[in-house]
């Protein structure tokens, strides 16, 4: 509909001036341990009459073991199963008919479960959450239950659609399964070692890592601090610590030295896609926050390089974005990818040749309005992103994980307002080499 | 299972606890002592009551008048430096001109696709340059048009705002582009049941006021960009507009940036037009929509209600949330956990600035559509008769009480409600009270608010089903009229087969090949080859297709010279499974048997002894015969069809709708534009203006495939 010239035109005439750029407000963090080690972190805010209660435990996918993967995320289902006081499911009626909503989710480095709710229910939402805390139900049935369960969302969001099987399986190939097997393998797990989960594998599981000393709980929104702590005091303080969960070790991830090409072939798929994905650092590093505007830079939407190179002038792909730490972000090390889908007829070689090129070259003509607008981008999603307790209560938890403090959630934002031209040239020249990537090549398997 | 059987994983407290910690300084130990020895004993096995609701603590909120006229309000919420700015005047689908209903949504959807200086690019440009949005939208009362920045950006947000709003450029390629998009999304909706029920369901209950009119293709065709002028210099204007300003800004900047925006803004909006009165209805009525071959039945049972000023509405949002405002009130307990008849049943409430409604809604299948009538009735009678128990009553009033605080905790949201409550001329506390004014319903009056607001006894029913299979079962519910997917009246002899003569000029039938691309956004997926070949003393069909890795498949149908058909066959494979199809005629009967691909997987097809009436095709064959018939401009060619896949007969509509150039890989012809109705999806057929009538592409409305001619 739009012809290309003038969609140019637009782009040059709208050019964005970097005006003195804006913060987050600040959030007011006040923390305290209980005796049995469970740390907890309140931002009062009286802004609106709700309060986010989120925990997130200090196990992911990173835990698991050969043999056992999988299970960090078939425990996060474990958990709305009923524990003493509340049945199967009556955790979500507690919080709907409360006026709340609620949901859990499991990456590599940790699992969460929030709940948000009016916050004369904050008492609710605290009392439930120590509930399966301190007494989770387990048994054959559940468990046999849920492991259908992660069967089925396997078979229905990975073996069905294209390219998500080979991307959720092999992408984690990055790394080397012997020294760093905690990110070497997905968090949906083999569907072996699932079958082989037994009761006394969840509970030891439950014993080791659900106990309050690996736990956070960070509550945002209307409230008493004072009376929060009573509250939390009262319903937390009674479960016992556990014992100290062995350290995750991943030696550092970096170059090896040698590029490597996988071909995968995809039953779903009608088209052949590339994916290439680079080695890179955890959110606390220096790099991070250049190596994520990049990313945006790279892929993050219709006018981002890869669309304008690739798909919009020299038509060889259909689709293309970038992927940053797609399976959420890493302490011990981080992803950056992209993926692009061939055009019909094209060659899948002449595309990975051209693709490759457009990664290796593409920091040097990188313009001051291209970082501009990432930047804008980057502040308005996270500032946009702040306005309602669940959401900080996530950056709260993030800043406390993977920055080391939750105070770090009023720091971070300079660090990206720093990042230069210059700094994005010198991390796609440490970090974009085909020594340290792996790419997948994704064909259509023939029917 | 029981809590406290072994199965339930307890954390040891108590001594094996207190010897852990005892390592720790002493001061953890110390309190650890103090605070878990009395209480892990005593953690509460029941759900802690709620904590007092505490007043609604709104953010404040300033009014001023400009001296147009314009009302501006400002919510002041520095929490993070956002701004959300709303600007809506009296102009949605109710100011609609007769004959051109859709102006108001199409002249929203124009605003941002050039204004002032900008064309469409450079305002999506500009926008997302600095991480913001921009939009616009009509209802049946109002438009709005809305932008969210960040607070720095404000001065940009009030230029872009006003731009939009008052310096529209409504360039003649974006109004064809989306006059293009609406008439294929309202192409779309005639083939869903749901919005079939929908529409008819508002032209019933509102008759020839404006909220009964909804946009047609012939509307939608007929309004010009003059029209759009018209409407946005008659609507767009100061004096009944209202501007809500929130976010992180003071109000005195903010009522200085609307004045500098829109202190220049003049001229007066033109009157409201004199409606006709909503119907009423002494008796409750079914409205039946014949869709045939419809395996469900979508149900909407409901009245008008009362203008949104009236102080019943709390306790008749209480009403329906008990009734069905959730998955956990009556109707979706009742006919889905219960019963099981349905996907899902739910009641809401449409507040108006005028005459609002109520509705309670159903998708159940087609052998128990009468039961879940009579129920939905029933639960609707219960509702206003029997009085609600205590506990249902509070549970349900405490969901929507505890959940209003989420529903304004941003400063966009708070200001979409706010803006809401004074557009419908609500008390200017409204939105404070709300909560406090909710939680003071009694039971009492609730149920008195579902007597008066959910009619049992002078309720419309429409349900959209197949008639041949529910009409004298609705009968026996309450008196029934038939109308066909068009609105148009229909009687039970026009539920018989029918017999429609064939317009095909037999003696210009002739043996021969096509062969077709199958593009998907303009790429290669795959191709379709058929021919038309003598068979003794008559003719088969043959098809053969293949759609990416998706769907493969090859057909024969054979027929006589008289084109009474004798077979159809199929074989393939869809998404890896195996598809087939047999199907018989014989006697005016048709038997048919196999596995074909339907809505939610495959589905077996069974059927026997299907009546046919003569001059009946079936559906495989219909595009080989395509070319034999007369097309001219303003044709209609109705043709009886066997859908094999379903055993069921219709009416297939191909009307000639207009004449285009169209270039495929053949090159470029001249040809009628075909538009195809009756069927399970809307499609459309190009067939060239030479005599030989040879079909040069088609495809389905509303979605990116075509099949096009290759030789």
């Amino acid at each position: 509909m739009h012809s290309r010239g003038s969609l140019l035109i637009a782009l040059v005439m709208t050019a964005v001036p970097a005006l003195g750029a804006q913060a987050p407000g600040r959030v007011q963090v006040e923390s305290f341990t209980l005796p049995n080690g469970l740390r907890v972190h309140l931002v009062e805010d009286h802004s609106a009459q709700v309060v986010a209660v989120n925990v997130w435990y200090d196990v992911g996918s990173r835990n698991e073991r050969a043999g056992r993967t999988g299970f960090a995320h078939l425990f996060e289902h474990m958990m709305f199963q009923g524990s003493a006081n509340v049945k199967k499911a009556e955790h979500g009626q507690f919080i709907e008919r409360a006026g709340g909503q609620l949901n859990g989710s499991t990456q590599p480095d940790r699992t969460n479960y929030y709940n948000e709710v009016p916050s004369n229910r904050l008492n609710l939402a605290l009392w439930l959450e120590a509930d399966r805390m301190r007494s989770l139900a387990v048994n054959a049935e559940n468990l046999k239950n849920q492991q259908e369960a992660v069967k089925e969302e396997r078979r229905l969001r990975f073996d069905n659609a294209p390219y998500t099987a080979a991307f959720v399986d092999s992408l984690p190939t990055l790394f080397d399964r012997a020294s760093c097997f905690a990110y070497a393998h997905s968090i949906i797990g083999s569907m072996d070692d699932l079958n082989a989960a037994t009761v006394t594998d969840v509970k030891a599981f439950f014993d080791l890592y659900y106990a309050p000393n690996n736990a956070v709980l960070v509550i945002v929104g209307d409230f008493q601090p004072a009376q929060a702590r009573r509250m939390v005091t009262e319903y937390f303080g009674g479960i016992a610590r556990g014992a100290t969960p062995p350290a995750v070790t991943c030696a550092p991830q970096g170059a090896t030295g040698r590029e490597v090409v996988r071909r995968i072939p995809d039953r779903n798929a009608n088209l052949p896609a590339i994916l290439t994905a680079y080695r890179a650092v955890p959110p606390s590093h220096a790099d991070y926050p250049a190596l994520e505007l990049l990313s945006t830079i790279i892929g993050g939407g219709e006018s981002s390089r890869l669309n304008r190179t690739l798909v919009r002038d020299a038509k060889v792909a259909v689709a293309a974005q970038s992927l940053f730490n797609p399976f959420g972000p890493m302490r011990g090390a981080g992803i950056f990818g992209a993926l692009v889908i061939a055009n019909q007829g094209v060659d899948v070689d002449t595309l990975r040749a051209r693709f490759a090129r457009e990664m290796t070259t593409v920091a040097q003509g990188i313009t001051p309005d291209e970082l501009t607008k990432a930047k804008n981008s980057w502040r308005s999603s996270t500032i946009f992103g702040r306005q309602t307790a669940i959401a900080t209560s996530e950056a709260v938890h993030y800043a406390a994980m993977y920055l080391g403090s939750p105070d770090a959630i009023n720091s971070d934002a300079a660090r990206y307002e720093a990042v230069t031209l210059a700094d994005l040239r010198r991390v796609a020249a440490t970090y974009l080499r085909p020594d340290n990537s792996l790419t997948l090549v994704i064909v259509p398997e023939a029917k | 299972m029981s809590p406290l059987a072994g199965s339930t994983l307890r954390r040891q407290t108590a001594a094996a606890h207190f010897a852990r910690v005892s390592a720790w300084p002493l001061v953890a130990a110390g309190a650890c002592l103090i605070v878990t020895a009395p209480l892990a004993a005593q953690f509460p096995t029941r759900p802690p009551a709620p904590m007092p609701l505490q007043p609604a603590q709104f953010p404040p909120f300033a009014e001023t008048v400009l001296a147009n006229g314009m009302r501006v309000l400002v919510v002041s919420n520095a929490k993070q430096p956002v701004l959300s700015l709303t600007l809506a005047v009296p102009g949605g689908s109710f100011y609609d001109a007769a004959g051109r209903a859709g102006t108001a949504e199409m002249m929203a959807g124009l605003l941002t696709k050039g204004a002032g200086a900008r064309t469409a690019e450079q305002i999506s440009a500009t926008i997302e340059g600095v991480g913001g949005s921009l939009g616009a939208s009509a209802g049946p009362d109002f438009l709005t048009v809305s932008a969210a920045v960040l607070s720095n950006d404000r001065r940009l947000a009030f230029e872009l705002l006003a731009d939009a709003a008052l310096r529209p450029t409504f360039p003649a390629t974006e109004i064809e582009l989306l006059r293009k998009q609406t008439l294929t999304s309202l192409a779309l909706a005639k083939s869903q049941p749901a919005s079939i029920a929908g529409e008819a369901f508002a032209k019933g209950l509102y008759g020839d006021h404006p909220y009964g009119r909804t946009a047609d293709e012939a509307s939608v065709a007929a309004i010009t960009r003059d029209d759009l002028a018209a409407f946005h210099g008659q609507r767009m204007r100061p004096n009944q507009a209202l501007l809500v300003i929130a976010g992180a800004i003071d109000t005195l900047e903010a009522r200085q940036l609307a004045e500098e925006t829109f202190g220049a803004w003049g001229g007066v909006a033109a009157g409201a037009p004199v409606t006709r009165a909503a119907p009423q209805r002494a008796r409750t009525e079914i409205i039946l929509v014949h869709r045939a071959g419809s395996v469900q039945s979508n149900i909407i049972v409901g009245n008008t209600t009362w203008m949104a000023t009236d102080t019943r509405g709390y306790a008749l949002t209480l009403a329906n949330q008990i009734v069905g405002g959730a998955s956990d009130s009556r109707l979706f307990q009742i006919l889905r956990e219960q019963k099981g008849w349905t996907y899902g049943a739910y009641s809401s409430v449409a507040r108006r600035k005028g005459l609002g409604s109520f509705s309670a809604t159903a998708e159940v299948r087609t052998e128990v559509t009468d039961s879940s009538l009579v129920e939905m009735l029933a639960q609707l009678r219960r509702a206003g008769s029997t009085p609600f128990p205590a506990d249902e009553f509070e549970r349900q009033k405490q969901t929507l009480v505890g959940r209003f605080p989420l529903q304004v905790e941003t400063a966009d949201a708070v200001a979409a409600q706010v803006a809401n409550a004074r557009l419908l001329g609500l008390a200017t506390d409204y939105v404070q009270t709300y909560r406090q004014r909710l939680a003071a319903v009694t039971a009492e009056q609730a149920q008195a608010a579902a007597r008066m607001g959910m009619r049992v006894d002078g309720a419309l029913v429409v349900v959209v089903g197949d008639a041949t299979k529910i009409l004298d079962r609705l009968r026996a519910i309450a008196p029934v009229t038939m109308v066909d997917v068009d609105g148009k009246p229909m009687t039970v002899e026009d539920l018989a087969p029918k017999v429609v003569a064939l317009a095909l000029d037999r003696a210009r039938i002739t043996a021969g090949s096509d062969s077709f691309a199958v593009l998907v956004q303009g790429q290669n997926f795959g191709y379709q080859v058929s021919s038309l070949e003598r068979d003794g003393d008559g003719w088969v069909y043959k098809e053969r297709s293949q759609l990416a890795t998706v769907i493969q498949q090859s057909t024969e149908v054979r027929f006589g010279a008289d084109l009474a058909m004798r077979s159809a066959a199929q074989t393939g494979k869809f998404q890896g499974a195996d598809l087939r199809l047999n199907v018989r005629y014989a006697d005016g009967k048709a038997t048919g048997e196999g596995v074909t691909p339907g809505a939610g997987g495959m589905q077996p097809v069974n059927f026997t002894g299907v009546d046919v009436p003569p001059g009946t095709i079936d559906d495989n064959a219909i595009q080989g015969l395509l070319p034999f018939f007369q097309w001219a401009p303003g044709v209609t060619v109705n043709v009886s069809i066997l859908s094999s896949g379903k055993g069921v007969v219709r009416v297939n509509t191909y009307q000639v709708t207009g004449e285009e150039t169209i270039t495929i890989p053949l090159g470029t012809v001249e040809t009628y534009r075909v538009s195809f109705t009756g069927g399970d999806a809307p499609g459309t057929y190009w067939i060239e203006k030479a005599a030989a009538h040879r079909v040069m592409k088609f495809g389905p409305v509303g979605q990116p495939v075509e099949f096009a001619r290759v030789r």
